[in-house]
């Protein structure tokens, strides 16, 4: 990989702060510049040690930063029983946004390749299945997502992509939907976004995040080798077809997808990078993305693929939208966005799709969790003693 | 990081080396000991991060040196490197070396820490001089009294002469540590240095000087408050230096007042003297009429524990028309943060004069129920139904009810939660039957609400509701609605909703429930509803959550057929849920009717042990084991 190139850009809310070069080779790095809109700087190394010193009453940042992960169940991959038992651990764990051992990761990792790497570039998924956006490592929000749609295995769960970066809890957020994934393969299906990326996890946070929890960067290298395994589209049912991004202007079938090799780095350029990063458009026919990486795509692109492939929908993720969900060329192309109040501060609700078996669609819409401890009074207390 | 560390680095390395060598045959202790070289290489490495983490296992490094070295050498080693570092690095050097007296070789050794902490405190970054400050106070308390005299107090006087602020709020910090430990002349002599430095030219130090003094004046109350000690309570020097925060020209020190009068009250209580009340008041009143916000919020804030430590009926009443004065505050933080003091000064004002309650806080209450703020609003909505065991039944009928019905159509749904969810002190009072008389409607209207968390405690008030007001009129006024929470489209209410109705069976018994809610459930599979999978799955688990407060005989005509028909469901999370179910049913049917359980309970599970689903064989090969324990444990 080309070692000086430019990293993509991003939403419009991120386009400030990545005009600079990553270094990959020293990604430890700290980053000079004020991130405006992001949570990966201003997670650097120096805050992170203000917020130890204070004895930050959030206990979670706290146990986070020592280096005292995290007990390590023992494991034996031979027998299904104890897979399901440690899984099960996992989870309970993961739950109460604990994260794993180093170790257990691995484990985790290794078990995650097996299942996904039998999975297609697009996999088929059935109905009924609830369809979710960005999450973004806002873990407490996924679990309100849960409380919403109801919890997994007893509600099917669709997630396209871009679990990790901008939140604070990347590493608890993904090694939760992956332990997922492991125990119950055929009630949830995750795909890749264009935050799965070894390139843009280095500039938006799972990397510093990673190293902050881990003191190393063996985690982050482990989930970013599992990413290469995430399918990149999924078929519900055969009618609707889910990505992270949108389409590409070489990709007319959804044959074409399949034929596609996925088990890399997401590239700068092509159809696999198109699918993760491109957004649909007012303007018709293709237009250059304003992100630097994939297309715009307008109404007339929608109407052809979709007629083209016999689809009846195409649901993506990617966008901010501020009810959470939001119809981009009616009726053919939704945007869905499952992390509400965005980077803790958008503002926006978030959604997620409910299709039944008989394909009627449902979006219900959530805000952010009311997280314990925390005051419900959003406008808060100035801040007299300091 | 300066090359300083080398020849401690290098003899901790040795050390270990020694170790190894007389160990030869303890491979282990020689890997357990590794890292440490690996540390002390860290301590210097160009990382910060690398720095801290090294830092943070300080006390690792010194157990390895053993006390004499860890004295003779890390302890001057830190004392050279430390106050070149890294802010983080320090502030990790500082908080350990507070755990750093045994280590040394116990109390003897401490004042050794004392010039490494010194120095760090001298750190004009507040966190890192915090925690040298605090790891100072942590040493102090190891200390001898002799100890501290000679080692302690020359660290005070220097760091409080010194002409820079830093060091002047640094000194603050530690007088709560010796202040009561010194022979009386020479308390009398740090209290007026105290003095000097509540009155320092810096604001930053009088704040901190005022922040500090609280926690004085208590160690002070409590240790001299016996007529023969009362003297070294220094009354004069203490209430001199509250008189200069009261008319300090910072408000940011002015509110800080608040807090000394009140420790200075809590000494008076102690004595049982009243004889300075008359001064305090007039100061405190100036405090209330201050033009800066700040510092009435801060009186607001503490309203209830000024009234406390008055601890005067007279007083008490005399406060009132401040608190009236704070509740129609032009700043609406002040309004909310008195709205919190109401049912503590209330109880107060209560036992002082019942009348005033309603004469003159109430028409006030009701004012701020009102209140153009809805933070305000949302404050006074979690603290007002505190105020009902006060007024007591009749009063909270005539005075309160209508305020909570009020806030109860409050369009800020924050103030609608809060009243729902602190009902139950109101219940205590005036009873449920009125209770719900006049706010059904109101809760009625909410169990719509757009916000599901109103929802959620609509429900959770509703079996307490129901056990209160009985069958008849329960399932007139809130049957129906117990039952459309089951179709909501979020899956908390519908999951709360079904805990519910088998709450409401524990009270109403068998019949009610098979009348009111298996046969709607029942009803329910006639419907378009049902070829949704979610109001199948809700069914399902509603009648689950029966099984176990219903009869066998329920179970096996209404409950089983039901569950049973959804086996070859098209949707295999609905086929397992079934598989589990039929667990529970056949536990709560056998023995009594083994015929279905080993007949057509067990063939279906064999059946769906087939099944294309690999979370619906899981699940049944669960319930399949529960099966067979079932049998086999009956026949033996």
């Amino acid at each position: 990989m080309d070692l000086d190139s430019d990293v993509q850009m991003e939403d419009a809310i991120e386009q400030q702060d990545v005009s600079e070069t990553v270094a990959i080779t020293n990604p430890t790095e700290e980053d000079e510049d004020e991130d405006d809109a992001g949570m990966s700087n201003s997670l650097s190394v120096k805050q992170t040690i203000t917020s130890t010193i204070v004895g930050d009453d959030d206990s979670d940042e706290k146990g986070v930063i020592s280096r005292k992960p995290i007990e390590q169940v023992p494991i034996s991959t031979t027998n299904p029983k104890t897979q399901i038992d440690t899984l099960d651990a996992w989870i309970e764990q993961l739950s109460q946004c604990k994260p794993l051992s180093e170790d257990s990761v691995k484990e985790l990792c290794d078990m995650a390749i097996d299942v996904l790497k039998d999975e297609e570039n697009v996999q088929p998924v059935n109905v009924p299945v609830t369809i979710c956006g960005d999450i973004h490592g806002q873990f407490h929000d996924l679990m309100e997502l849960f409380k919403i749609g109801g919890p997994c295995p007893d509600t099917n769960y669709l997630f396209m992509g871009d679990y990790v970066d901008r939140g604070y809890y990347s590493v608890e957020t993904v090694s939760y939907l992956v332990a997922m994934k492991v125990r119950y393969p055929k009630r949830i299906t995750i795909l890749r976004g264009n935050h799965e990326s070894r390139q843009i996890t280095q500039v938006y946070g799972f990397y510093d995040e990673c190293f902050r929890k881990y003191g190393s960067a063996n985690v982050w290298k482990m989930f970013t080798d599992l990413f290469d395994y995430f399918p990149i589209t999924a078929l519900v049912d055969n009618s609707i077809f889910c990505l992270h991004g949108g389409l590409s202007p070489m990709i007319e079938t959804i044959d074409q997808v399949r034929e596609l090799n996925r088990f890399q780095e997401v590239p700068h350029e092509g159809p696999m990078c198109d699918l993760l990063w491109s957004d649909p458009d007012d303007r018709g026919g293709w237009g250059i993305s304003p992100r630097g990486a994939g297309f715009t795509f307008g109404q007339d692109i929608s109407e052809q693929f979709n007629h083209t492939n016999g689809l009846s929908l195409t649901a993506r993720a990617h966008q901010l939208v501020m009810e959470g969900y939001s119809w981009s060329h009616p009726d053919l192309v939704v945007t869905i966005f499952s992390a509400p109040n965005y980077c803790y501060r958008c503002g926006n609700q978030a959604a997620i799709m409910e299709v039944d078996e008989n394909h009627n669609r449902d979006f219900l819409q959530y805000d952010p969790s009311i997280r314990p401890g925390e005051p419900t009074v959003t406008r808060k207390t100035p801040d007299y003693f300091l | 990081m300066p090359t300083a560390g080398t020849s401690v680095v290098a003899a901790a390395v040795t050390s270990l080396d020694t170790t190894s060598a007389n160990n030869t045959a303890s491979n282990g202790q020689v890997e357990e000991l590794y890292p440490i070289a690996l540390l002390m290489d860290e301590l210097r490495h160009d990382d910060v991060a690398a720095r801290v983490q090294a830092m943070k296992r300080l006390d690792t490094i010194s157990i390895a040196l053993g006390a004499e070295r860890t004295r003779k050498e890390l302890v001057p080693f830190l004392e050279d490197v430390i106050p070149e570092d890294e802010d983080e690095v320090i502030a990790i050097a500082a908080e350990e070396l507070g755990k750093f007296v045994p280590l040394v070789g116990g109390s003897e050794f401490a004042p050794i820490l004392i010039p490494v902490l010194e120095k760090i405190a001298a750190c004009e970054e507040p966190i890192v001089r915090e925690k040298a400050i605090d790891s100072l106070n942590s040493v102090a308390t190891s200390l001898s009294d002799e100890q501290i005299q000679q080692e302690f107090i020359p660290l005070l006087q220097r760091l409080a002469k010194e002409r820079w602020f830093s060091l002047h709020i640094a000194a603050t910090g530690l007088f709560k540590s010796v202040i009561v430990r010194v022979p009386s002349d020479m308390r009398s002599e740090l209290l007026k240095m105290y003095f000097d430095l509540i009155q320092d030219d810096s604001p930053m130090v009088r704040k901190a000087a005022a922040t500090e003094l609280p926690e004085i004046v208590d160690l002070l109350g409590e240790r001299f408050n016996k007529p023969e000690t009362v003297g070294e309570f220094h009354w004069d020097i203490v209430t001199s230096m509250y008189e200069n925060l009261v008319n300090d020209n910072q408000d940011s020190v002015k509110f800080l007042a608040v807090d000394v009068l009140i420790a200075i009250l809590a000494f008076l209580k102690r004595l049982g003297d009243k004889s300075h009340h008359e001064e305090l008041f007039e100061s405190l009143l100036a405090l209330i009429n201050d033009p800066s916000w700040r510092v009435r919020y801060m009186v607001a804030d503490r309203f209830d524990k000024l009234a406390q430590n008055f601890d005067d009926d007279g007083y008490t009443l005399k406060l009132v028309p401040n608190l009236l004065s704070l509740m129609k505050d032009n700043e609406a933080e002040v309004r909310k943060a008195v709205s919190k003091q109401l049912p503590g000064f209330c109880t107060l004002a209560n036992k002082a004069d019942r009348s005033i309650m309603l004469e003159d806080i109430v028409p006030v209450i009701s004012q701020l129920s009102m209140d153009e703020s809805e933070t305000v609003r949302s404050a006074l909505a979690s603290e007002i139904t505190g105020l009902a065991p006060i007024f007591g039944k009749e009063a909270t009928i005539k005075h309160l009810l209508p305020i909570f019905v009020e806030m109860l159509k409050d369009e800020f749904s924050e103030v609608r939660l809060n009243i729902i969810s602190k009902l139950q002190v109101v219940n205590e009072v005036i009873g449920i039957q009125l209770l719900s008389e006049s706010l059904l409607p109101a809760i009625t209207s909410l169990s719509n609400d757009k916000l599901w968390r109103v929802r959620l405690a609509i429900i959770e008030q509703i079996p307490l509701l129901a056990e209160q007001l009985g069958v008849a009129f329960f399932d007139e006024a809130l049957g129906q609605l117990c039952m459309e929470w089951l179709w909501d489209p979020v899956y908390s209410i519908r999951e709360a909703a079904v805990l519910n109705l088998q709450k409401l069976t524990k009270f109403f018994g068998e019949d009610w429930c098979k009348e009111e809610l298996i046969k709607r459930i029942m009803e329910k599979k006639q419907t378009k509803d049902f070829d949704n999978f979610i109001c199948r799955i809700t069914c399902l688990l509603a009648l689950d959550k029966l099984i176990p407060v219903v009869s066998a005989k329920t179970v096996s005509e209404d409950i089983y057929p039901f569950v049973n028909d959804l086996k070859d469901d098209q949707v295999p999370n609905i086929r397992f849920n079934v598989a589990k179910s039929l667990a529970s049913i056949a536990e709560k049917l056998y023995p009594e009717y083994s015929s279905i359980v080993t007949d057509k309970i067990r063939p279906t599970l064999e059946r769906l042990q087939e099944d294309d689903d690999v979370d619906v064989r899981f699940y049944t090969e669960q319930s399949l084991e529960r099966l067979s324990k079932l049998l086999t444990n009956s026949q033996e």
